[in-house]
């Protein structure tokens, strides 16, 4: 695995918490160990994509663009066996 | 309204092309107990929830089926890609290949077409939940019966953690339901 690889993992990984920790939430809505969890999981998972994205381009549609190049289409698509 | 991040929401890296094992994986693209099935019935049913944590648990596990709707495909697409048309025959592929190619296409094991027949949206907030129970029971025994047919850990991995997301879809559902018995029986009438 590369670093590339690495650092997606690491966001996969915390943006799973997230989805987990808010299904949770929609059935235990004022749980506040949970809300402690979800937002340190949302601070790192913000951390890494910027991190993420300065590196190797867009994770999201929903990204500041380079004003010369469309680089969504760029990166792997992630059910690429490479990815 | 969705954007698409582009990345799986757990990997899937299959290094060994095996189509036989694709054919059965593919029941949980388009099959009866499938993620497309289950995407499609929280999708609609949330639209009649009477209680904004109901509308939430379907909205959100509604959206996390697409997301695992995607990793089955992924996984299909790896077991197939670039699998001549000899060894597609050979493995019990022939007909779909015939149809389909190396393309990925919503069916059944048994090489039914997806239906929406696979799902209900009652608009009975108690019918619709004990049905996402069940639903979620059925997926959960279908990925034990792909763990019992796999042999390659790369795909027994991934089917391992998406089986785990049906019984915690299970658990949520039912907190759901038991929200909805409460406040239906807490209900005073005059």
């Amino acid at each position: 695995m590369d670093d590339r690889q690495k650092l997606l993992e690491q966001i996969m990984a915390y943006d799973f918490c997230l989805v987990d920790l808010g299904l949770f939430l929609d059935t235990h809505p004022s749980d506040a160990n949970a809300l402690k969890d979800y937002r340190m999981c949302f601070e790192e998972s913000e951390k890494l994509r910027k991190e993420y994205e300065e590196k190797y381009g867009p994770l999201s549609l929903r990204h500041s663009p380079n004003p010369h190049c469309w680089q969504w289409i760029d990166s792997p698509w992630p059910w690429e066996k490479e990815v | 309204m969705w954007f698409y991040d582009k990345k799986l929401q757990y990997p899937v890296r299959i290094k060994r092309p095996n189509p036989k094992m694709a054919k059965f994986i593919i029941s949980q693209y388009g099959g009866p107990d499938g993620e497309l099935a289950a995407s499609l019935r929280y999708l609609s049913q949330r639209f009649h929830m009477p209680t904004k944590e109901t509308q939430a648990i379907l909205n959100d596990i509604g959206t996390e089926e697409l997301a695992h709707l995607e990793m089955v495909g992924t996984m299909v697409h790896q077991l197939t890609k670039g699998v001549p048309a000899d060894v597609m025959e050979r493995e019990g592929l022939g007909a779909y290949y015939t149809d389909h190619d190396n393309a990925v296409y919503p069916m059944s094991a048994a090489g039914t077409p997806f239906t929406a027949a696979y799902i209900q949206s009652k608009g009975d907030v108690i019918a619709d939940l004990v049905e996402d129970m069940a639903a979620e029971q059925k997926a959960r025994a279908t990925y034990e019966h792909l763990i019992d047919l796999a042999d390659d850990p790369d795909v027994k991995d991934p089917l391992r953690w998406l089986r785990e997301r049906e019984v915690v879809h299970f658990q949520r559902f039912g907190e759901a339901l038991r929200m909805i018995q409460e406040l239906k029986s807490s209900k005073k009438y005059y």
